[in-house]
């Protein structure tokens, strides 16, 4: 970019002859160098910027880089009003400003994007432009100011260009393999801004006795120095504090894998995972999800040995099941191996479910868990947990249709039980009680309960046997946290504003659940 | 990501164009011409090695097509033990399936609407075959939802976006037209003839024969829209999809008849769906083919009939057997379960009483299994569905043969089978296919997708199993419900013939009842 990115100095009168450029005045020269390397550090910073948080870099890129020089063309053009007289201290100025307007350029649009969201693409061209235009005066100026100092017209172009160029090769370099690892994008900028004002400062000094007003100078330039300075002490502080806005808390973990997006996000002791965006577990609550998804089962079930977990890689519920000291084998089904990966050999992951992926009792198959029953042999399960995904879509809403359940049915044990997290009884109470239709349209008895997991709200869920007279349990394995006999007898009422609608059962070619599911969280949203 | 990932992540995007500019491993491309040999061998009457065998049966069923099936099935359950299926040299026929990478899909025809009450042979085989699950007798009986359509079933690619269904009504033209189209179409279902028959029904056979209905036949299924101002472009384009995909030819080369049997035959209802609900497996119509064989338990001979002679008291069939052995086949009775084109090379009786050109035109078909490795990028509009149509595209569409299973994800791998009939003169097209290039009919079988997808998509394409079939279905002409082939339906004997072409429409339905018709008449 460099060659191209600077303009054609504006060259009236040029006949003046002169000594050597630089002999006399090396400040104007490394001033050039500087503010060369400057000039491009900004175009870089805002244009990886806005492809880091916007995406499709090669047209942010692209576009960065032109208005950007559109904007030093505008610089350069306005670089031939500044008054003759007054062209040092004018230059200063340029330069105090680019050093304040540019180093503080990434933070601020860091917090732009975090915080106002919309105005954001606004406010980046913006600043480009902003940016552009003073950078695009600085080079004329310079170069006016050494045609006022007697240079030789021939020799000032070249040295002018030749360290303009110099100082572009520099940045281009040293910016995306050194500052930029190094330093992130909101340091390198304050850093770039610093060396702006340090230049600023330093002519400032240098020609203090041409100065008529350099006290003035002296002064704004250490204030911008100062606030530069701050900046770069709080600047890791200010774009973590952003980063942590994009996604709630700062995020500990982010993984792409062929089946979703995996981000785990952290804020003192809360650990959070999202799966494509969506809100999986909070550990501040979890418990209480858990512990609610297996115990009123598994506890009626003390002749339990054999307990299937369909979905749930992160190992909470098996967690619960290994409460049960006469549970001899739990098969935990999760398609993706990035997440029981993740919760079985990350040591802080693991320690939430209390490293239950590598209990020897437990054995993780990495299989479509709808694939594997159809295709699954062996005795029958005591309980099968299913803690599919919530029946938003079409091919989800097979999960919880009529043949699914039956499936499940055919693999119980005599005795065993089915417990389905059926969504919020709450805020989709027809896709709640759908559920329950579809498990009894299947020929199975139901017990429907419910449990308050602040992060979700009421949250649902279904018992299901192929025998009448399942019984909440009156005891419970020691340890837990939300439930005791009297929580978990409780669990099964549903106050009068939460009795069963009418509904009609799932079925795979009418996927009644999806609709109903739809319309009722679409009403909560409005 | 994190900032070094992202600088680290410049570098390679700087890297994409080179990457872009590596074409990705052509496709694995099978070509398979089922019949086309051994049908062309019998044609040219080539020799055969002198038989080195001889089997006996009671009855012997040469074809294992829909007819052929539902013959073999209903003798079995009316307890006949002593039948032999000789498999042809398409086993299943147009109903046959297929397997690529794994993943079941179908070679043939995929889907089945609802059976009227009066279809009582195809009820009762769905019902032995667990398909229909209750109130065999009802107006409306219960289905498996495993195997009735789910949801999204059939979307349109008109102009750049996916509608939902198949007749376009996205505009307010559009909406017109079809609303009176499928009020048109529900006068006509609704419609008896003198004879108190339906106008409209299967078996053919059970339609009115009412002579002013009759006369439909007598005029193009185009002329016949034109005349009833059926004429907005997009309902039009339908109405073409519809023909080809059944008929295998355009409006203007179907009797009107035929054009109007297509909308108006089917009444079927279900408990437990909608009317005009379709059942599907993702083997497409060779779950029923499978499941005929398993319940009839017959035994099957692998290889085709050649030649047969009536004896005084048995029926001698010469069959050449799929490892080139000739055996000789003796019969009490024989059902001729084959498409008549290919019967009068081995039924002397119908060479004398069935010229070729008594015989109708056949279309040629080319059902293009595609292995995916993943699904393509989708343009907007409606998600992808079962089955996806290019409204005024070349061909018929391809549905998804994983669409039926239930699954936490979306398989890693899909099949999309892609068919294509009813283009050119047929002739023509059938030569056409015999002699195209594998590049070319790749190219060819692909275009609904190109149409639907952009370049793209070939990168996920990794294998292709084109079946190409000469003669995929009689064209219902005008004039076809008089043709001659209508004497052989009581040519009476010692031989029975069963097939779809009885009829003139290429239908499960149909065939399925030439078949249970045979079974019928041989047990008396």
């Amino acid at each position: 970019m460099p060659p191209q990115s600077r303009s054609t100095p504006d060259l009236h009168d040029s006949a003046t002859p002169g000594t050597d450029a630089g002999t006399h005045h090396p400040g104007l020269i490394v001033a050039v160098f500087v503010v060369a390397s400057c000039g491009l550090a900004y175009e870089l910073i805002a244009g990886a910027l806005a492809s880091y948080l916007l995406g499709e870099s090669v047209l942010r890129f692209s576009t960065i880089i032109g208005t950007y020089l559109f904007a030093m063309g505008v610089g350069s053009h306005l670089s031939k009003y500044v008054d003759e007289k007054a062209l040092l201290a004018r230059f200063i100025d340029i330069e105090l400003m680019v050093g304040l307007l540019g180093g503080l350029s990434a933070c601020a649009l860091f917090l732009i994007y975090a915080w106002a969201g919309s105005p954001f693409r606004v406010s980046l061209y913006a600043l480009v432009l902003l940016i552009g235009v003073l950078v695009g005066m600085e080079i004329p100026l310079v170069m006016r100011l050494l045609h006022q100092r007697k240079q030789a017209f021939e020799a000032l172009v070249s040295r002018v260009l030749t360290f303009d160029y110099l100082g572009a090769l520099a940045v281009s370099l040293l910016f995306p393999l050194v500052f930029a690892p190094l330093l992130g994008l909101a340091r390198t900028a304050v850093v770039f801004g610093l060396l702006n004002a340090g230049i600023g400062l330093w002519l400032t000094h240098r020609y203090r006795a041409e100065l008529p007003q350099a006290r003035a100078l002296k002064l704004r330039g250490l204030l911008v120095l100062a606030v530069l300075l701050a900046a770069l002490a709080w600047a890791q502080k200010l774009t973590d504090a952003a980063e942590a806005g994009l996604y709630g808390d700062s995020v500990v973990h982010r993984e792409t894998t062929p089946f979703q997006r995996i981000v785990l996000t952290r804020w003192q002791d809360d650990t959070r995972l999202y799966l494509n965006g969506n809100l999986q577990f909070s550990t501040r609550d979890e418990h209480r999800y858990h512990e609610a998804l297996v115990h009123p089962a598994l506890a009626a079930l003390p002749q339990a040995r054999r307990v299937l977990v369909l979905g749930g890689g992160d190992g909470l519920a098996v967690r619960e099941v290994l409460k049960y000291p006469q549970v001899e084998r739990v098969t935990l089904v999760e398609l993706d191996p990035a997440m029981t990966r993740l919760f079985r050999d990350t040591d802080d992951l693991a320690a939430l479910n209390a490293h239950a992926l590598r209990d020897p009792r437990v054995t993780t198959v990495n299989a479509d868990a709808a694939q594997w029953l159809e295709t699954a042999e062996g005795p029958g399960w005591d309980l099968i947990v299913a803690d599919f995904p919530d029946p938003s879509h079409y091919a989800l809403g097979k999960l919880y249709a009529v043949p699914m359940y039956r499936l499940m049915a055919r693999h119980l044990a005599p005795g065993g039980l089915i417990v389905v997290q059926s969504t919020s009884p709450w805020y989709a109470p027809r896709a709640y009680w759908c559920v329950d239709a579809t498990l009894r349209e299947a020929g199975l008895h139901t017990a429907p309960y419910h449990a308050s997991v602040p992060s979700f709200g009421d949250w649902g869920f279904l018992i299901a046997a192929r025998e009448a007279g399942y019984r909440p349990p009156s005891a419970l394995p020691a340890g837990l946290r939300h439930l005791d006999a009297r929580t978990v007898a409780q669990m099964f009422d549903f106050p009068p504003d939460m009795r069963a609608p009418a509904v009609e059962p799932n079925r795979l070619n009418t996927q009644m659940l999806v609709h109903y599911f739809e319309e009722d969280w679409s009403r909560q949203m409005r | 990501m994190k900032r070094r990932d992202f600088i680290a992540g410049t570098g390679a995007l700087a890297a994409l164009p080179w990457l872009a500019g590596c074409t990705p491993a052509a496709p694995l491309v099978t070509v398979l011409r089922p019949g086309l040999r051994e049908g062309h061998a019998l044609r040219e009457a080539a020799a055969l090695p002198p038989p080195s065998g001889e089997l006996r049966c009671g009855v012997a069923i040469l074809g294992s097509g829909v007819a052929g099936l539902t013959a073999a099935w209903r003798l079995a359950r009316e307890g006949r033990r002593d039948v032999l299926l000789v498999d042809g040299p398409e086993p299943d026929g147009n109903a046959a399936g297929s397997m690529l990478g794994g993943i079941a899909c179908p070679r043939g025809a995929h889907y089945l609407p609802l059976p009227d009450p009066g279809l009582v042979h195809v009820r009762e085989l769905l019902a032995d075959l667990g398909v229909l699950t209750g109130g065999l007798r009802d107006d409306a009986p219960e289905y498996d939802e495993q195997a009735l359509v789910h949801p999204a079933a059939e979307r349109t690619l008109a102009g750049n976006t996916w509608h939902e269904g198949l007749l376009p009504t996205s505009t307010a033209a559009d909406a017109a037209a079809a609303a009176r189209f499928n009020a048109d179409m529900a006068a006509w279902s609704a419609r008896r003839g003198g004879d108190g028959r339906p106008a409209f029904a299967l078996p053919l056979a059970a339609s009115s024969g009412d002579p002013t209905l009759r006369a439909l036949d007598r005029q193009t299924f185009a002329r016949w829209l034109e005349e009833a101002g059926h004429t907005h472009p997009p309902l039009r384009h339908y109405i073409d999809y519809a023909m080809r995909d059944d008929y295998g030819a355009r409006p203007d080369a179907v009797s009107a008849w035929a054009g109007l049997h297509y909308f108006c035959c089917r009444r079927g209802r279900a408990r437990n769906a909608e009317a005009g609900a379709v059942m599907t497996w993702p083997q497409g119509l060779s779950a029923l083919t499978a499941g005929l064989r398993r319940v009839a338990a017959v035994r099957t001979l692998s290889g085709h009939a050649v030649a047969l002679s009536e004896r005084r008291s048995t029926v001698e069939v010469m069959v050449q057997t799929a490892d080139h052995r000739t055996v000789t086949l003796v019969a009490d009775r024989v059902i001729c379960a084959m498409p008549l084109h290919v019967a009068r090379h081995i039924d002397p009786a119908l060479a004398d009483a069935l010229p070729r050109t008594a015989l109708p035109e056949t279309a040629p078909w080319l059902v293009a299994n595609l292995l995916l490795d993943g699904f393509p990028h989708e343009r907007p509009g409606a998600d992808l569905a079962w089955d996806n149509v290019v409204l005024g595209g070349q061909g018929l569409g391809y549905v998804v043969a994983t669409h039926q299973l239930t699954r936490v994800a979306r398989p890693a791998a899909t099949v999309f089978t892609a068919y294509r009939a009813g283009w050119g003169d047929a002739g023509e097209a059938r030569r056409w296919l015999a002699s195209a290039s594998e590049a070319e009919l790749l190219e060819f079988a692909l275009a609904d997708l190109d149409a639907a997808y952009d370049h793209r998509w070939h990168n996920r394409l990794r294998r292709a199993e084109l079946v190409l079939r000469g003669h995929g279905m009689a064209i219902p002409a005008p004039g076809f419900l008089d043709a001659p082939a209508r004497a052989l339906r009581d040519r009476g004997g010692r031989v029975l013939h069963a097939h779809a072409d009885l009829g003139g429409l290429s239908l499960f339905e149909e065939a399925s009842w030439w078949g249970e018709r045979a079974a019928r008449q041989l047990l008396g």
